[in-house]
């Protein structure tokens, strides 16, 4: 009985879902959003976080498909507009700080920045710097003090390689203080949660990872961050997390979670999209679903949100030249 | 002929083992952090691959029964279908190329026209559903379509 | 202490709840069976509908956590009907649970493998359970030199399967670590073998591979014995369908020790379902098979893997649930559903959300056994795949390839690299090799590499952190034990004899 119940609710559900997803109008536009990386990743979360929040808030009035394409850490989309569908004005692309350092090393192929239309980004997660809870360094200034005296002594671990936005964090943290990247001691994981379990295990000692993913460790007590790689204190459960910058290290990495679109759609048309994803932004029920998936608020759009793409890439480019990253 | 296919292999695996071992001096690494480097396996493996390579192409081994020729033009035939529809997929949309491959794919594995006709209209119908509306799988839905739309 | 549990068990016996295990159960069948579109689309795809329902948290855990261990039950039925792996779990079972099929025994060979993914379930979920914090502590004593010396035990253990051409076998094992090496380094991000083409920088990716080497090379093989005149006939359906229960016993040792094996690789942070599989499989050869049957279709050959992936499935549960890591893709992608409704697993999930934890873990054990259930009943059914004619089936197993590919992709060069990878499979298969260990060597190999330079980046080039802790060196012990223990009883055993 209780089970003939439970399976009509089922069917309920399922009636409803596939309501939600294809009995809506025919009319309105069909948009896409493409996560250029497999499903489950940081991408798939900034397209479903646009998707998601363009639905509710009734900005949209049919759900935004989000088409995986993973492959060449994101070239492979990046190729993909700019070689096919360059005028589409119903396709926006996942894109964050790790696509901005790949564009910088020159990871995308023969295509630059100037490439696409940067449209803006709808939330921001930032850097930090994390040691396992009985490590002798109770800030950032004795860990660089003691990292000036043998660079090489003490194992960093990130989630990525050499030249990748994770390994960027270690460096800058490094060069704050006077350090030259490459003489660190730095171990590259397959992601921030190996890296996490490594310093977990004592096999690592300093951790650069994002502030998003250790909130379930902050309870825990299991680790200490020493700094957050952020301009100001964030609020809630970071609000004792001190960033580098009022500690005397002039370091922050933001990754901006943002979106960009093809060149050649029209000025009315990436207006359209800046103007859908600002007022987006300006919802407070958006920010609560931002909150939810642990990101701040960044708001930056349009030409603005261009300018700062740039700029980042251009000092992407310079950071990589001075350590000898790219020939 | 059996003896054969294998020193024949010996001598491309040889090939490919060398061309790894090339390859890997070409890369270019601006630091490492590890002292074993990028090149270090693809080396050793390509030189333990070379001497598997040798004890093959000197001590042979018998192997399966190689297709007739009339069999190989029936595989490369499947081969081209399968490259044709990968060739449509985007193209056709997902309904028209999936029935073009069905139909050819029964064909080649011995159905008759209209079993073949009735199968590949029932499974590319089906399919679609299934795929876009039960597993919410974005398929390509052809630029012919939105053509007519 | 088991209060969580009562509490879990209160929550997961509504008849929402209820009916969200046994659809969730479905679906995930349904995502495993088919090639490529594994749990992890599964789960990502389903995610944000639940959200968009208003389900609660722990009713959308459930329907989630269903799928997940529906897609493990899926996974396998296409490796023991069509030779093609469902997904990285499954690919050990196609070695014993085809050749089963192929003898008219794929009823029965159904039913022991959903026996099987129930017990290494029950094991592992069991552990869950118990063990959960202390497991966690055991997870994070595994750094990159204990994750070295595991794949140097991983790749001793694969020893046992150079039986008849050890010269291929070994050959196998090296083009599947050079195919694993194409992309990005992951310790310098160079890039390597990759010709200048974005497609290869992450590397080829495991779908493509397993589906390209299986299934396509599968396609062209059934071709070929269509046109041979001495070929294989059409495969016979045997009568029986249900697994008995002298089968299900001749198998218990395996069952036991696979499910405890799976489950302990399951817990460390980045080894999966297919490490797992791999080397319970190795093992119970290893133990076991006297007779030389194992890869002709032995029972014991598919009933350990199937315990074994299913309990890493499940005991990568452990890292997530106890530490926020999630142990694989899979439950990376459940770590942001929990995020999605403000819970953030970790040390405290126990205590503050004693009723997610607790209800998550009580769905597991509900949704083990409704599977048990449907999937012996349904054996027979499921077998009668095996009768549909070749002209429909291949057909299907090419759409089925094709979509699932693309899926991943959303790009035609990724079909393409199938297709070259499906001719590969197919020369090598009728070269005489075996495509499992070319798979072994593709996902060990990496593993291998990266944690090699990774504890040398960590000791600063010193080789003595490999054997620095227990569990390093306790690894090497087995692994010598294992390449050369059966070689030394034998000569005990002869001149204890003479």
């Amino acid at each position: 009985m209780t089970l003939i119940r439970s399976l009509r609710h089922c069917a309920a559900l399922t009636l409803l879902g596939s309501a939600l997803i294809s009995g809506q109008s025919l009319a309105a536009e069909k948009t896409e959003c493409i996560a250029p990386a497999k499903p489950g990743g940081g991408y798939d979360l900034t397209c479903r976080l646009a998707a998601n929040g363009l639905l509710e808030t009734g900005l949209l009035d049919r759900p935004m498909v989000v088409t995986y394409m993973p492959g060449g850490i994101g070239a492979v989309a990046y190729n993909h507009v700019v070689g096919v569908r360059s005028d589409d004005e119903n396709l926006i692309v996942a894109a964050s700080t790790g696509a901005a350092v790949n564009l910088a090393l020159g990871k995308f192929g023969r295509f630059g920045p100037d490439q696409v239309r940067w449209v803006g980004a709808l939330g921001v997660d930032y850097g930090a710097v994390v040691v396992s809870a009985d490590a002798p360094w109770h800030n950032l200034d004795e860990l660089l003090q003691d990292m000036k005296k043998n660079p090489g002594s003490i194992p960093f671990g990130a989630g990525g390689t050499v030249g990748s936005q994770d390994w960027m964090k270690a460096a800058l943290v490094a060069k704050s203080a006077d350090i030259a990247p490459r003489n660190l001691r730095y171990v590259a994981f397959e992601g921030g949660g190996e890296a996490l379990a490594a310093l977990l295990g004592g096999h690592i000692k300093v951790f650069t990872g994002d502030l998003s993913e250790l909130q379930s460790q902050l309870e825990g007590g299991k680790i200490r961050v020493l700094a957050a790689l952020s301009d100001e204190r964030q609020e809630g459960p970071y609000a004792d997390i001190p960033t580098a910058k009022e500690q005397g290290y002039d370091v922050t990495w933001p990754i901006w979670r943002g979106y960009y679109m093809g060149k050649d759609v029209s000025d009315e048309q990436y207006q359209a999209w800046v103007d859908r994803l600002t007022e987006l932004d300006d919802n407070p029920e958006f920010a609560k679903m931002r909150a939810d998936r642990g990101l701040f608020p960044m708001h930056k759009f349009g030409p603005e949100f261009d300018q700062y793409v740039k700029s980042q890439i251009q000092q992407f480019k310079d950071l990589a030249t001075e350590v000898g990253l790219t020939k | 002929m059996m003896r054969a296919a294998d020193r024949i292999l010996g001598i491309a695996l040889l090939g490919l083992a060398a061309f790894v071992a090339v390859q890997a001096q070409s890369f270019y690494v601006p630091f490492s952090y590890d002292p074993v480097g990028p090149k270090a396996f693809p080396v050793g493996l390509a030189i333990i691959l070379a001497l598997l390579s040798l004890v093959l192409i000197l001590r042979p081994g018998p192997n399966g029964q190689w297709p007739s020729a009339a069999t190989c033009c029936r595989l490369v035939g499947v081969l081209v279908i399968m490259g044709v529809y990968a060739l449509l997929f985007t193209r056709l949309g997902y309904t028209l190329s999936t029935g073009l491959a069905i139909l050819c794919l029964a064909r080649s594995f011995g159905a008759s026209w209209v079993k073949a006709l009735v199968t590949a209209v029932v499974m590319a119908v089906v399919t679609y559903f299934l795929f876009s509306d039960v597993l919410e799988i974005s398929l390509p839905s052809g630029q012919w379509l939105t053509a007519l739309s | 202490m088991f209060d969580f549990l009562i509490q879990g068990f209160d929550v997961a016996l509504t008849p929402l709840n209820l009916g969200l295990a046994f659809a969730g159960a479905l679906m995930g069948t349904l995502f495993g069976a088919l090639p490529g579109i594994g749990p992890i689309n599964g789960i990502a795809i389903l995610m944000p509908l639940a959200y968009t329902l208003g389900l609660p948290a722990e009713s959308a855990l459930i329907l989630l956590a269903g799928i997940y261990t529906g897609a493990e039950y899926g996974g396998r039925m296409s490796s023991i009907l069509l030779n093609v792996p469902g997904d990285a779990g499954a690919v050990m079972t196609t070695l014993d649970g085809y050749p089963l099929a192929k003898k008219g025994m794929a009823g029965p060979a159904l039913g022991l493998s959903a026996v099987s993914s129930f017990i290494g379930a029950s094991i592992a979920i069991l552990g869950l359970t118990l063990f959960a914090p202390l497991l966690a502590k055991f997870a994070v004593m595994f750094g990159p030199a204990e994750l070295f010396v595991m794949m140097v035990f991983a790749f001793s253990s694969m020893a046992v399967m150079m039986g008849k051409d050890p010269i291929k076998t070994a050959i196998g094992a090296v083009l599947g670590i050079l195919i694993g090496i194409i992309g990005v380094d992951s310790g310098t991000g160079v890039l390597r073998y990759t010709f200048d083409l974005p497609e290869l920088y992450d590397g080829i990716d495991f779908v493509v591979m397993i589906i390209g080497l299986f299934a396509i090379s599968e396609i062209l093989l059934m071709l070929e014995s269509r046109h041979n005149p001495a070929g294989e006939a059409e495969m016979p359906v045997v009568g029986r369908v249900l697994v008995s229960m002298k089968e299900v016993l001749f198998c218990k040792a395996a069952m036991l020790r696979s499910g405890l094996i799976g489950f302990l690789i399951g817990v460390l942070p980045g080894t999966g379902a297919s490490v797992a599989g791999a080397v319970s499989y190795t093992t119970e050869k290893r133990l076991s098979d006297t007779e030389g049957t194992f890869g002709e279709g032995d029972m014991r050959g598919l009933a350990a893997p199937e315990a074994a992936n299913n309990a890493s499935a499940a005991g990568a549960f452990v890292p997530m649930l106890t530490l926020g890591i999630p142990g694989s893709g899979t439950t990376a992608v459940l770590l942001g559903a929990l995020m999605l409704y403000n819970i953030t697993p970790g040390p405290m999930m126990f205590t503050e959300h004693a009723d997610v934890a607790g209800g998550l873990i009580a769905s597991l054990y509900i949704g083990n056994l409704v599977l048990l259930l449907l999937n012996l009943p349904l054996a027979g059914l499921f077998a009668k795949v095996l009768t549909i004619p070749r002209w429909v089936l291949v057909p299907a197993i090419a759409v089925l390839s094709f979509v699932g590919v693309y899926q991943l992709h959303s790009d035609l060069s990724a079909i393409y690299l199938m297709l070259v990878i499906g001719v590969v499979g197919y020369l090598l298969r009728k070269l005489g090799f075996s495509l499992a260990t070319v798979i072994l060597g593709y996902v060990l190999g990496g593993l291998m590499e990266d944690n090699l330079r990774r504890a040398l980046s960590i000791s600063g080039g010193d080789l003595g952190i490999l054997w620095q802790s227990g569990i390093s060196i306790g690894l090497w012990v087995a692994s010598v034990v294992i390449l050369i223990g059966p070689w030394l009883w034998g000569r005990v055993r002869r001149s204890m004899q003479a």
